[in-house]
């Protein structure tokens, strides 16, 4: 699993590549928590090449969101694959987010 | 600035040096006073202060400057005002300032009661207040709790009319012709029924969410219309909450609470009039939801859900056994989400999921 995060002003792209797993989720925190300092503007998660999302890898998600309404920024999820989209479907994870 | 009066003079001369103090009162007193409102649930359009100029002052001593024997016998040299949205919260916001401040009753004038019954004008509250020692003391500053300064208490409209009044009224120098003052007069009485009207819509708003709460409470829940109010006051008791819980089973899930108040639209595309309908649609289509979730979620590792997985599956299968079919629930994902095209990709899937569960063949 691999993010790669790009800022430029008040908007950041995390770019995320693979499986989202319980065990990549949790190496993934740290990443997870850059992106929150930057909650206050807007974080964009570009998804397409996310293969898998797991409850931990949904967790992070949740936390982020939770980062940016404390903060008053947004949290965009971008380009989910079907797979990923029917997890956030089934899950009710889809009237969280702002998806595009 | 020098007048032609030594008391004038004097009168000025102190005035300056009280001026930092002054300033200070001006712009400490409006922050205690937003901090008492928030507590006290009053929502302000606006808190102004001010200190008269030296000039206005002047102005002021050189008409009436006998009247006083020092400084500290002009009451309006630090002035706030605060504008209320409804003329019930400005006896409100006068009891807030009766228990933070010493009113001088003598000076205050309560402007709404001085007009003969048919005459219309300047509605507002003045309070003449001080600041207390037990409440506020600086030793710096004792003179902070000898100097008096003006509240004026009013509402939007009648601060937009006494700004009107100015500009055109009293101080302008020119004398208005009646027919403009009679025009404004007419206009204070307008405005007047305004703010009466805006208070007796809140008054009757509060009554009907009492109501509605009350009727949600008891369970009469067909007779209450499905409104935006009522469906708030509805999800206060958690009508999905055992569907939830029995979804969450599957999993042993932890349920994420999130505002279910995007329902409301869906729920009166649907035609669904009343709560009862809400009601009505749990208890016949529970057993279908739940379906739809054991299938979904059940050979998953899935332990997080959402709120919304009850109402959410409550409606596709309500969708689906009406035979709205994949455009229903496209509209459905639409109504909720957000149009998209990538919706029908999911109402396409969610048939897939659904076609072979016992409550479409039932």
């Amino acid at each position: 699993m691999e993010i790669n995060i790009n800022t430029q002003g008040n908007e950041t792209v995390a770019t995320l590549i693979g499986r989202l797993d319980t065990l990549e989720a949790q190496k993934m925190t740290g990443q997870f928590d850059k992106l929150a300092e930057k909650a206050g503007g807007t974080v964009i998660l570009d998804c397409p090449q996310l293969e898998y999302i797991s409850s931990s890898g949904l967790r992070l998600f949740l936390t982020l969101r939770k980062a940016a309404t404390t903060k008053g920024g947004k949290v965009i999820v971008r380009g989910l694959s079907s797979d990923v989209r029917n997890v956030f479907m089934i899950t009710g994870f889809l009237n969280l987010f702002e998806i595009q | 600035m020098r007048t032609k009066s030594p008391h004038t003079d004097e009168l000025l001369a102190q005035y300056r040096s009280l001026l930092p103090v002054y300033e200070k009162m001006a712009e400490l007193i409006p922050e205690r006073l937003k901090d008492f409102f928030a507590e006290a649930g009053i929502i302000v359009a606006a808190v102004e202060h001010r200190v008269k100029t030296e000039s206005s002052l002047a102005g002021k001593l050189q008409l009436k400057g006998d009247k006083y024997q020092s400084i500290y016998d002009i009451t309006d040299l630090v002035g706030i005002r605060v504008i209320t949205f409804y003329n019930d919260d400005v006896d409100k916001v006068a009891s807030v300032l009766e228990r933070l401040f010493e009113i001088d009753w003598e000076n205050s004038i309560d402007k709404r009661k001085v007009h003969e019954i048919d005459s219309f004008g300047y509605l507002s509250l003045h309070y003449i207040c001080r600041i207390p020692e037990s409440a506020y003391t600086h030793p710096e500053h004792p003179e902070l709790n000898q100097i008096r300064f003006e509240v004026q208490m009013r509402t939007v409209l009648q601060h937009a009319w006494a700004n009107m009044n100015h500009d055109t009224g009293y101080k302008s120098g020119v004398e208005i012709p009646r027919t403009y003052k009679r025009n404004l007069s007419r206009l204070a009485g307008i405005l007047e029924l305004v703010d009466d009207e805006f208070s007796r819509i809140r008054l009757e708003l509060a009554d009907y969410r009492r109501q509605v709460q009350n009727l949600v409470a008891s369970g009469n829940l067909s007779e209450v219309q499905l409104d935006g109010d009522s469906f708030k006051s509805y999800l206060q008791i958690g009508p999905f909450d055992a569907l939830m819980r029995q979804i969450a089973a599957i999993n042993q899930a932890e349920i994420q609470p999130v505002d279910l108040s995007n329902f409301l639209p869906l729920f009166t595309e649907m035609g669904f009039q009343t709560l009862g309908d809400i009601d009505k649609l749990i208890s016949d289509y529970a057993e279908a939801a739940y379906q739809i979730a054991c299938f979904q979620i059940g050979l998953t590792d899935i332990d997080i859900l959402s709120t919304s997985v009850a109402p959410q599956n409550l409606c596709t299968a309500y969708i689906l056994k009406k035979g709205g079919g994949s455009f229903g629930l496209k509209w459905m994902l639409d109504t909720l989400n957000g149009p998209s095209e990538v919706n029908k990709e999911m109402a396409e899937l969610l048939i897939e999921q659904t076609k072979d569960l016992p409550f479409l063949n039932q």
